[in-house]
């Protein structure tokens, strides 16, 4: 059930008006914007990530020209009105809805409503048919997959997932922190940020003696999913591993674990909780800055700590070459060096078969023109939320899902 | 009944059932009996069509779940990403688990902390408007209950979160978590959390029943006769004993019947504890921790459940759904024949030497 | 000997309670006591007033920050609230008009037409129905009428949850109103000959309907604030109602309130807060429209010279 974004639409703003709305989302996309790329972050074409390999055995790399022929032919907006629904994924919320504002100056006749109530219902609205597009952050589950043979999961950018804490005095300072200390904290094995397991992975850091306030969420959540699949991955002996990763996972019941709903549910209730961990999607980054919110150096396979930045993200996601033709993959605790461990694939689940041409044509164009890294794809809209293009053989895969779309 | 020559014309009433007029009007009454008939069974048959659907829905969870579901307090819809397996006949996801014990509890626990605030208040008030003011404040206070009965539940929920829970875990929880450590006030020691809990909800849930029951109670004041308290006061009785003895005697069913209303409507209050009760699916640790109800966890998890592929999770919903709907049943039921017991006045002991 | 002093019909303050005569007969510890317990009576009624203004503030303070009038023209999608006021009123509408209708037909029936019997089970089985939570009603429409009978989510299964929740109470009302007709007024009709129908419909009917209207706007106060079984009946829409009965979305102030709250962008959350004072001021409206039907009716029919 997807409310609004009341904020940014096109549907009928003077453009001071729609600057106006800008408001609320500005504080995310200005500063986070000069903040990155104060820090050198340049995501401008696709083909030149680092460590990248060529060779994509089971699909095709196109070559980017052929990319961007596909491109052309599919971004043609129909004549006339296109009204789109969309609801689920908060961490997509945002960028999602400076793409439609976006669009909406490019074919006049597009308008789409938007909702950050979580994965899980962006796929169940996709599914029943509530919302045409279903945000989400994990991909479809095998047995949805196979109950519903016409819905797809669509990449659309790649993101990223944080790791906060909220420690007087450590605002700026980065903690390293592993999948097997944090599970850990979310089992209630570790309840103390003195804990001898955190101190092990920060020498020389002095922590204070405070309490664990593990947070989850309680909506069903593809940051949960994301979460949970690193977990499973980096320690096979914790709750994650033995449930699987899930958008609802059944969090261990740890004395004064905290649940909040939607990323912004988690930046507020960690802001207000001295000594919480939360994960939260990299799009709120500005807003945990603002809340005093300090970010975790999370450990990837080769056993360093990274942030999350655009040479970590785009490394971890060049990391995984074979991009399966359902678009179906996790980029979750890969094997590149340097790599961010927490990265993942949008995805927008819809139905390949709409109820009309027009609107199927209407979401080819505004999905094509979001995925052109000239348009959608590039730094002034991924920049402020933090996340980094599709490469070349992910973008390939999407568009011939996309031109699956009737 | 009917008149064969009335002095006086009544409209259309001269004209006997045989004529061509008198059919229609026979005709018309047929089927405005039918109609009002058929409206009149709607209740019944919307209760039982609860009971059929919810049962038909959640008939294959109560056999997987078995009395597992009463018993155990881990809600889990088990592995989402991995492929559904059968036992028994029926398909779910691997290490689902659907125990209802702690949404139980948490509406169980919820409820009473309502009932043991809310009722004094309400009893309180509603014995001040019906026996002590004057008529026109009386008439006052009593929009006040309507307009407190009318507010929005959504609103107070957001009350509770945005303003309430703050203030009580800012202010009030921390002075509380203070009390000595004897046997009944140790319920309020402990850590007090951030406001969303055990204690916020049943707050909340008890300004939100305390309409109910004073509504309730001063309409069985009203019913008390003169004669009694009249009686009573010329025996030289303060109001205070005159009360006791006579008021409360007579009301003395209905009012429980009045508390048993409001239990009625906690229990079944959703969106306001939603709101308010943190709404994790575990016991809750003391009396600041975060908890959930069965109504809250429906509306909850629903979003959830759906995304359930082999539909189990909302089976078990379903079947948490029947549990609430018999247990407010049951609880109404009770309630309306206390009311009704002490409106025909069998309460009072006549002759027990008043 | 002490007098008696005369009684009021309704109880009220009354000189002896100041301490005359009883102060020489009654202990100081009776009169404690008696003192007391009013006194904790009386703070009951502050403590239940007390809540009361303090939940009115509150929506009227956060309401204040954030309102703009240009809410009442503008939609959801473009920071306002006016398909969600239209939306509400037109699921008002649609509970008007069949809980209307059944609920004043189950009341007609229940008191008039059934045996006895008959009557006092039907009557049970709508008190019972009025104690059934909203989320199970919504649930039940859920699983049966957006599922079984696949109407997705719909105007028409939003509008019968609805109903089915308020139709005890419009029933209640009109059997409270039709017994509280005086019996003279039967009988004159029926002496001039009118058959049954026609007293039903002519006298009944007409001398009950302050108590009917009264009982209409209980269940619309109670249909505007009901979010839980809305939620899974219909889904949100940005737009206006169309004409679609199945397969159809509206917006809806609770659902604003209950989900924009926390949602990421401000703007959003301040509509929330706006969306919760129009529901106030829409609930104090009904309230105070019914009372001003019963003020005028009980002119009229004094004017009447009953």
């Amino acid at each position: 059930m997807p409310p609004t974004s009341a904020s940014l639409t096109a549907a009928s703003s003077s453009p001071q008006r729609r600057l106006a709305k800008l408001g609320p989302l500005c504080g995310l996309g200005i500063s986070a914007a000069l903040a990155l790329s104060a820090c050198g972050s340049n995501s401008g074409t696709t083909t030149s990530s680092p460590g990248a390999s060529s060779s994509v055995p089971s699909t095709v790399a196109p070559k980017t020209s052929s990319l961007q022929s596909e491109l052309a032919s599919l971004e043609k907006p129909p004549s006339g009105k296109v009204a789109l629904t969309e609801d689920g994924s908060s961490l997509l919320y945002p960028l999602y809805q400076s793409w439609v504002s976006a669009f909406a100056k490019v074919d006049q006749g597009f308008s789409s409503s938007s909702g950050a109530d979580g994965s899980g219902t962006g796929i169940t609205d996709a599914e029943s048919g509530t919302t045409i597009f279903g945000g989400s952050d994990a991909y479809l589950p095998p047995g949805t997959a196979s109950q519903y043979p016409t819905l797809v999961n669509i990449p659309v950018a790649i993101s990223a997932q944080m790791v906060n804490y909220n420690i007087p005095g450590f605002a700026t300072k980065h903690i390293n922190l592993s999948g097997t200390v944090l599970a850990a904290m979310y089992q209630g094995t570790i309840t103390n940020w003195d804990d001898p397991a955190i101190k092990a992975l920060n020498p020389g850091v002095t922590l204070p003696n405070l309490k664990v306030v593990p947070v989850h969420r309680s909506d069903s959540s593809g940051d949960s999913f994301l979460f949970t699949s690193y977990l499973a991955d980096s320690d096979p002996s914790s709750f994650a591993a033995k449930q699987g990763p899930s958008t609802s996972p059944t969090f261990p019941s740890v004395t004064g674990a905290l649940g909040a709903e939607k990323n912004s549910g988690m930046v507020a209730t960690c802001h207000q909780t001295k000594g919480c961990v939360a994960y939260i999607g990299i799009s709120y980054q500005a807003d945990t800055a603002k809340a005093g919110l300090g970010e975790a150096a999370v450990q990837d396979k080769a056993g360093s700590f990274e942030l999350p930045d655009a040479a970590t993200i785009t490394s971890e996601a060049a990391g995984f070459t074979n991009v399966p033709s359902t678009g179906t993959l996790s980029l979750i605790y890969g094997p590149a060096k340097g790599g961010y461990p927490i990265v993942n694939f949008e995805y927008i689940v819809l139905k390949t078969n709409q109820s009309n041409a027009t609107v199927a044509q209407g979401i080819k164009a505004f999905l094509a023109w979001a995925m052109d890294p000239t348009k959608g794809n590039s730094a002034m809209y991924l920049g402020p939320v933090g996340f980094q293009p599709l490469s070349s053989g992910a973008l390939g895969i999407s568009l011939a899902l996309l031109k699956k779309i009737s | 009944m009917t008149v064969a020559e009335p002095a006086v014309q009544a409209p259309g009433s001269l004209l006997a059932a045989g004529e061509p007029e008198g059919r229609r009007r026979h005709l018309a009454e047929r089927l405005f009996h039918a109609a009002t008939a058929s409206a009149a069974f709607v209740p019944l048959a919307a209760l039982g069509a609860m009971v059929a659907v919810l049962l038909v829905e959640a008939l294959p969870a109560i056999r997987f779940n078995g009395w597992g579901f009463f018993t155990s307090g881990t809600w889990e819809i088990g592995s989402l990403y991995s492929n559904p397996v059968s036992t028994g006949g029926v398909t779910h996801l691997v290490g689902a688990h659907y125990g209802a014990l702690s949404l139980i509890l948490g509406t169980l626990e919820c409820s009473a902390i309502a009932l043991v605030v809310g009722f004094p208040i309400a009893f309180g008030a509603a014995v001040t408007i019906a026996e002590r003011l004057p008529r026109r404040l009386a008439a006052g206070f009593g929009l006040c209950l309507e307009v407190l009965a009318g507010i929005p539940s959504v609103v107070f929920g957001l009350w509770g979160i945005l303003v309430l829970g703050p203030v009580l875990s800012r202010d009030v929880y921390p002075t509380l978590a203070k009390l000595p450590n004897v046997p009944v006030l140790n319920v309020f020691r402990g850590p007090t959390g951030n406001g969303e809990g055990l204690l916020t909800a049943g707050l909340v849930l008890a300004v939100m029943i305390v309409p109910i029951i004073a509504a309730t109670t001063r309409d069985l004041l009203r019913q008390v006769p003169t004669a009694p308290k009249e009686g009573a006061e010329a025996l030289g009785m303060t109001r205070h004993e005159t009360f006791r003895a006579v008021q409360a005697r007579w009301i003395r069913a209905g009012v429980i019947g009045s508390a048993v209303l409001g239990l009625g409507r906690a229990l079944g209050e959703t969106i306001a504890v939603a709101l308010v009760s943190g709404s994790q699916i575990h016991n809750a640790g003391n009396i600041y921790d975060t908890m959930t109800t069965i109504a809250a966890t429906i509306v909850n998890q629903l979003d959830a459940a759906l995304t359930d592929p082999t539909h189990f999770a909302v089976r078990s919903l379903a079947e948490a759904a029947l549990v609430l709907l018999l247990l407010t049943l049951i609880v109404n039921v009770a309630a309306r024949l206390l009311v009704r017991r002490s409106a025909r006045g069998t309460a009072l002991p006549v002759g027990a030497g008043l | 000997m002490a007098a008696v002093e005369p009684s009021p019909a309704a109880p009220g303050p009354r000189a002896a309670d100041k301490g005359d005569w009883t102060t020489e007969r009654t202990s100081l510890r009776r009169r404690w006591r008696d003192q007391a317990s009013w006194g904790a009576a009386g703070l009951a009624l502050l403590l239940l007033v007390g809540p009361l203004a303090w939940v009115l503030a509150g929506v009227l303070e956060q309401a204040a920050r954030v309102w703009r009038w240009s809410m009442l023209t503008h939609s959801t999608a473009q920071g306002g609230l006016s398909n969600a006021i239209v939306g509400t009123l037109v699921l008002m509408l649609g509970v008007l008009v069949i809980a209307g209708l059944v609920g004043v037909g189950c009341g007609i029936y229940i008191s008039e037409t059934a045996p006895p019997r008959l009557g006092s089970v039907l009557r049970g089985a709508s008190e019972v129905l009025s104690g059934v939570p909203s989320i199970v009603i919504g649930y039940v429409a859920y699983v049966s009428l957006v599922i079984g009978l696949h109407w997705g989510y719909s105007l028409v299964a939003a509008v019968l949850a609805l109903s089915i929740l308020v139709v005890p109470y419009v029933t209640k009302a009109t059997e409270l109103a039709i017994s509280q007709v005086p019996t003279a007024y039967r009988e004159g009709a029926e002496a001039l000959g009118m058959r049954r129908a026609q007293v039903l419909r002519k006298v009944v009917l007409r001398s009950a309907i302050p108590g009917i209207s009264t009982g209409l706007i209980v269940a619309l106060a109670i249909s505007v604030g009901e979010t839980a079984p809305l939620l899974y009946t219909i889904s949100f829409s940005n737009g206006y109602p169309n004409a679609a009965l199945t397969h159809s979305s509206i917006g809806y102030l609770t659902y604003v309130a209950y989900s924009f709250w926390d949602q990421p962008a401000v703007a959003d959350q301040n509509l929330a807060h706006a969306a919760a004072l129009v529901l106030v001021v829409l609930v104090l409206g009904l309230i105070l429209l019914g009372r001003l039907i019963v003020r005028l009716t009980q002119k009229y029919s004094a004017e009447r010279g009953r």
